[in-house]
């Protein structure tokens, strides 16, 4: 078995292959952020408290400073700027914009990314559905209520389109 | 050049053989949760990160016979999805919504709960309360430990160098009512100040069985066996459960820190036993 | 005026100017800065990178109190990759007077030390002691490693109280440990004591308190070609480049700092925090700079919100009215002055809270410790007081047997009352309307469907101003230019912290000018740039850069009608400029395009660019320590009502339901308002409930998110709003500020819905559960007794 001090990592991000030398114990977080530059996941606590780093691996929402970039080898990563064409990504950030969920901006990405994730895996959640997603992603500037009025108009406009029922585990670049 | 180094073994064979030659050097890492935040505190020290999550051995939920079989590599998102569990280990499951937050639930693993081995940790007062084994691999044999006994202080297992958590085991619980308690100082990512985990057997309003697991409450996350004994075969009559929680108060030995006294903690799990037969009984 | 929720739900921005009567002001309208933001396309401070760019890293201490014997910085200089290693000695001026922008001097009583690297006498833990400037930030960790400190530990004092008395260890070199002192003295308390049928006596504690903003301090700076140092960094505060220049020793004109959108500032990015490292660094290696804090470094490092301890002693009459308070409030001003006395004087003038009191004394005073330094807070040295006085004529009404409302109606401040400091409102003062609707809205309290919760009401009013201190000479700056294609440059040395404060400019100017927002476009926070507009702080900035911008907009607006009067024959009072259009609204003929007047003005050479300036009103600066006259502008007032549910078991506080009632003046742009009020509504729920940072003799207890605990989305109620809108700011269309008032009162209003649940009376804060439990049982206990 090979031990090694540093390694190569290739990951799938927003749609794009990147490959660069990692140290071994690099979060997936420093990895895009020092190596990738993909600026739009934050870094607000780098021990998991925060929710500013949230992007989707693996088809879920995780918290990208909690995950070991080795371990995102081979994988495939989505951001927010990534999700710039998926029409319900546009809807929620359309729906941020318009309900002045957006303050300073800083939790936006993660939880927009967050948000997505729940309308595509249930897209008629009620307001606590909703809060309790987005419990893993703090704001300090809205007191949240905009936010969730922003996913539940969102979700209110998904109910009329009925787009599909079901699971969707998975996130595709539409 | 980095002081860290990573391996990714493909197979529980090859991960037990570089643990073997690795002994105290190697870390364990899978859901990384724990391990991230804790090498950029610098409480874990230049090793080698032996990354187990492509092991497909520990992964997935299976029945044998009686006995349910949660693969370590589970994540909490995963037994919050599980109709297996929900069924079969429902305190297992009433854990998954008050497990941290649902971004963490989704990386966090049933094993690394395990093996963190914290006084707070909320996957592993469940398992007490099903009276789980750990199943432990290493290179020479598996053997199978009682929950109770793996646990042996905060942050502390018995799980020796050489070995891998391979899964957990317990045996399928239809009958008894499950409730699981968790009082944090907020509603989402939050320590547990005290948990509780209870199953109870009923007849009635008269108990046949009964196992209290909790949290937060000493040095290991715990069994009030006194209060299970107290309990057993007696009407959940006001006075009979205004005695449990002396009885479970005096089993509890907490810590004090920055989040609650001791005295606080004591005084919690008494509220805790009461709430969780309350909600066994309704 | 009460708002109603509108939901427009995701449909676009509907085009603007349609219709003639409707215009910018008074909508619900997203931020021009939503967008990006949206889109993840906004670059915040620590996202910016250059070539060659350096990472930076400070050493801090580990001791709150402690001699530094000696530093060796010889390993960390070999190692390879470490550009610089920086002390106190390569520090051109490492002891300046903090400023904040201020154009005047105010002197040394309301200005403090502020050092750069710590010297012999380290005063927190924390306190910055070396900087580093590494390849990677990976070496830059570990030479911080290789640093060696000598450290001689000194005994410190921590708590303000034993730091006043005589003999106690002092925190500074020489100074001594008391930092300011105010009082306020009206009427005769002892005679009003006297004439009282009911006295309330309690001693209230709060907190240290963090901003907690996700955006930890962060800035890139480097040496241009012309030898500029800029500076690009995440702060309220870009004129802190004077502060710069004096540090590295080189004119103010060669310090340029370019302020980012900032992640959250609450305050906490009022003081330096990054600049002065990066600047002497940047300098030294002649490289672009990097340097973020840690969010564990961010919590040690920088301002609290100050710890007070306040005594007070009000008296009311049988009716209840309130005939005397007496109150003394201390400080804890950790280890450096920082912001501390202008602070204190904000406690001071408030300390009395919006009533009408005959007989008051208010005695402040502010020490230092070796606790981590504390400096501005949303809500600035008005929050502490407010808790007291609230909970103080709650407690009243319970002893009178009177309603919450109806004590605060019949003493609340009203238009043509005085404050005790002899400040007169001359204004509207919606205090009464505040509280009335605010506790209307709240409802019946429900009945508890669980045995082991109580149900409690709670009313708490609180004023602040906005503005800063008028003996500070406030002035704001805004510069506007037409373009020949009718679209608009504004630049204003504006910070933008997320509340607005540039969207709020673009939309005074689409309204004045008729134009879209669209065609907008506006430059902010670079201090070579941008006209200075002051510190986005003290709920200023809508009040002095939207009163400048005001100003600016209507000259170039009174340009363009005096040219459309000679081109339509008009009168220019008859015209009015909307949609892109200079109109005649009699006589719909008489019309031109915007771009028409604008293409005649350039033709004949009139300025189509203008810069404002607006100045508050001006006062001297104090010089007794006995506070009297205006010292602030004006005040907004509001009301916060919120419903609890207290579990008795375990003493855990559940805000249920959540009114914020406040008189906004004029909302300029209504989604951004109720925004400030929500927020801030959230933000103080925290201060009331959760949020402690405990500091033990001088260590933190709370070094990470993990223990300073704020409010995720399961753990808050939807705050409803309702606005007032009296017309009566001094700001734009009648605009009052909201941004820090927002936070003001709902602490005690939380405080004192507990009491009406479970009848005890929290008087250290945050009330949590342990707190709450132990309290009732002590309760109990007496009750038994």
């Amino acid at each position: 078995m090979e031990l090694q001090n540093e390694i190569t990592v290739s990951v799938r991000i927003n749609g794009t292959q990147f490959t660069a030398a990692a140290a071994p114990e690099e979060s997936l977080l420093e990895f895009l952020r020092t190596r990738a530059m993909v600026m739009d996941v934050k870094c607000g606590c780098n021990k998991g408290d925060c929710g500013t780093c949230t992007l989707i691996l693996d088809g879920q929402p995780v918290k990208s400073c909690l995950v070991l970039v080795a371990q995102a080898n081979s994988k495939e990563v989505w951001t927010v700027k990534g999700m710039a064409l998926d029409p319900l990504m546009q809807a929620l950030q359309e729906s941020f914009a318009t309900h002045g969920a957006i303050q300073c901006g800083f939790c936006t990405p993660g939880m927009l990314v967050t948000a997505r994730s729940l309308l595509a895996d249930c897209p008629q959640p009620d307001r606590a559905a909703i809060k309790e997603a987005l419990s893993g992603n703090l704001c300090r500037c809205t007191g949240y209520k905009k936010i969730v009025d922003a996913v539940a108009a969102v979700a209110a406009c998904q109910a009329s389109a009925r787009v599909q029922g079901g699971r969707c585990r998975v996130w595709k670049q539409q | 050049m980095s002081s860290f180094a990573y391996a990714v073994p493909g197979t529980k064979d090859e991960a037990l053989a570089l643990l073997n030659e690795l002994g105290s050097g190697a870390r364990i890492v899978a859901g990384c949760t724990n391990v991230l935040p804790d090498i950029r505190a610098k409480k874990i020290a230049a090793c080698t990160l032996v990354d187990i999550s492509k092991l497909a051995e520990l992964k997935g939920i299976d029945v044998r016979g009686d006995r349910v079989i949660i693969g370590s590599l589970t994540t909490i998102n995963e037994l919050l999805h599980s109709d297996l569990v929900a069924s079969h280990g429902q305190v297992l499951w009433q854990v998954g919504r008050r497990f941290a937050d649902p971004l963490t639930r989704n990386r966090a693993t049933i094993g690394g709960n395990l093996a963190n081995a914290s006084p707070a940790g909320d996957g592993v007062v469940p398992l007490l309360a099903l009276e789980a084994k750990v199943i432990v691999a290493s290179l020479a044999a598996e053997r199978e430990i009682p929950v109770a006994e793996f646990l042996t202080g905060p942050g502390r297992s018995a799980l020796q160098p050489n070995e891998l958590i391979v899964g957990v085991s317990f045996t399928k619980t239809t009958a008894m009512r499950s409730v699981f308690i968790k009082f944090g100082m907020r509603k989402s990512m939050a320590i547990s100040l005290a948990s509780i985990g209870l199953m109870v057997g009923l007849d009635g309003d008269r108990v046949e069985q009964v196992r209290i697991a909790l949290g937060a409450l000493a040095p290991t996350a715990i069994r009030a066996r006194q209060t299970e004994d107290y309990l057993t075969g007696k009407p959940l009559a006001p006075e009979v459960v205004t005695r449990a929680q002396e009885i479970i108060r005096t089993e509890a030995k907490p810590i004090s820190d920055v989040r609650a006294s001791r005295e606080y903690r004591v005084h919690l799990a008494g509220v805790l036993l009461k709430r969780a037969l309350e909600a066994a009984l309704a | 005026m009460e708002t109603t929720v509108v939901d427009e739900g995701l449909t676009k921005i509907d085009a603007c100017h349609k219709a003639q009567e409707t215009t910018i002001i008074g909508k619900r309208r997203p931020k021009i800065d939503a967008w990006p933001k949206a889109k993840g396309t906004t670059i915040y401070a620590d996202d910016f990178t250059m070539p060659g760019m350096l990472h930076a890293k400070v050493l801090r201490s580990k001791y709150p109190a402690a001699m530094i014997l000696a530093i060796d910085t010889g390993k960390a200089e070999a190692l390879p990759g470490v550009h610089a290693v920086l002390t106190c000695k390569d520090v051109p001026n490492n002891n300046l007077r903090a400023k904040f922008g201020q154009s005047t001097d105010v002197g040394s009583n309301f200005e403090g030390l502020y050092r750069v690297l710590a010297e012999s006498k380290v005063r927190f833990m924390g306190e910055a002691v070396a900087l580093v400037a590494a390849e990677s930030l990976k070496i830059a960790e570990e030479a911080l490693d290789l640093i060696k400190v000598d450290y001689e530990p000194l005994p410190g004092v921590f708590d303000p109280i034993e730091a006043l008395k005589p003999g106690a260890y002092r925190v500074g070199e020489s100074e001594s440990n008391v930092v300011s002192r105010f009082k306020v003295r009206k009427g005769d308390v002892e005679a009003g004591f006297a004439a009282a049928d009911v006295i309330v006596e309690n001693t209230y504690r709060v907190p240290f308190g963090d901003h907690a903003y996700l955006e930890p301090e962060s800035g890139v700076a480097w040496v241009d070609e012309d030898e500029v140092i800029n500076i690009r960094v995440s702060t309220q505060v870009i004129e802190h480049f004077r502060t710069v220049a004096e540090v590295v020793g080189l004119p103010q004109n060669r310090i340029r700092v370019i302020g980012t959108w900032l992640g959250g500032g609450f305050g906490g990015k009022e003081d330096i925090t990054v600049e002065s490292f990066l600047a002497l660094l940047t300098l030294k290696t002649g490289r672009p700079v990097k340097l973020t804090y840690t969010r564990e470094e961010s919590l040690l490092a920088h301002g609290k919100r100050h710890p007070y301890i306040m005594k007070y002693k009000t008296g009311a009459t049988r009716d209840g009215r309130l005939v005397a308070l007496e109150a003394e409030l201390i400080s804890d001003a950790g280890a450096y002055t920082y912001l501390t006395p202008w602070i204190l004087l904000y406690s001071t003038v408030n300390a009395a809270g919006p009533y009408n009191i005959p007989n008051v004394k208010v005695d402040t005073v502010s020490a230092l410790t070796n606790n981590p330094f504390t400096s501005a807070n949303r809500g600035f040295g008005a929050v502490q007081p407010n808790v007291a006085y609230e909970s103080q004529i709650d407690e009243l009404a319970r002893v009178l047997g009177m309603g919450p409302l109806t004590i605060r109606q019949k003493n609340c401040l009203r238009q043509g009352d005085s404050l005790a400091t002899n400040f007169k409102f001359d204004r509207y003062v919606a205090v009464a309307e505040a509280a009335e609707k605010a506790w209307q809205a709240l409802g019946p309290v429900p009945e508890s469907q669980d045995k082991n919760i109580r149900i409690g009401h709670g009313l708490a009013v609180g004023m602040m101003s906005y503005g800063r201190l008028t003996f500070l000479h406030d002035s704001s700056r805004c510069f506007i230019k037409l373009e020949l294609d009718g679209s608009v440059v504004v630049r204003c040395g504006v910070q933008d912290l997320g509340g607005g404060q540039a969207s709020t400019l673009c939309e005074i100017v689409s309204e004045e000018l008729g134009i879209p927002l669209e065609k907008i476009k506006i430059y902010i926070a670079d201090t070579a740039l941008t006209p200075l507009a002051g510190t986005t702080t003290a709920t200023r900035m809508l009040y002095m850069s939207g009163n400048a911008t005001l100003k600016t907009a209507r000259e170039l607006k009174q340009r363009l009608l005096t040219k459309a009067e000679a081109m339509l024959g008009a009168r220019a009072a008859d015209l009015q400029i909307a949609n892109e259009c200079i109109v005649n609204p009699v006589d719909p003929e008489q019309q031109i395009t915007l771009k028409e007047a604008i293409d005649a003005c350039a033709t004949d050479g009139i300025e189509l660019f203008y810069e404002g300036q607006f100045n508050a009103p001006f006062t001297e600066v104090p010089t007794s320590e006995i506070i009297s006259g205006p010292t602030f502008a004006d005040f907004t007032f509001g009301c916060h009502a919120v419903e609890v549910a207290v579990d008795v078991d375990t003493g855990a506080v559940d805000v249920r339901k959540l009114i914020a009632c406040f008189d906004v003046g004029k909302a300029i742009n209504v989604l951004n308002v109720e925004g400030q009020l929500e927020g801030g509504a959230i933000y103080n729920m925290g201060y009331a409930l959760t949020e402690d940072l405990i500091v033990e003799k001088g260590y933190l207890k709370t070094p990470s998110f993990s223990e300073y605990l704020i409010a995720t989305s399961v753990d808050v109620p939807d705050v409803e709003t309702i606005m007032i809108e009296s017309g009566a700011g001094l700001g734009p269309y009648g605009a009052k500020g909201v941004g820090e008032p927002a936070d003001n009162s709902i602490a005690p209003a939380i405080l004192n819905a507990i009491c009406d649940a479970v009848g005890v009376r929290i008087t250290t804060m945050p009330a949590t559960p342990e707190r709450v439990f132990w309290a009732m049982q002590e309760q109990q206990q007496k009750s038994r007794q």
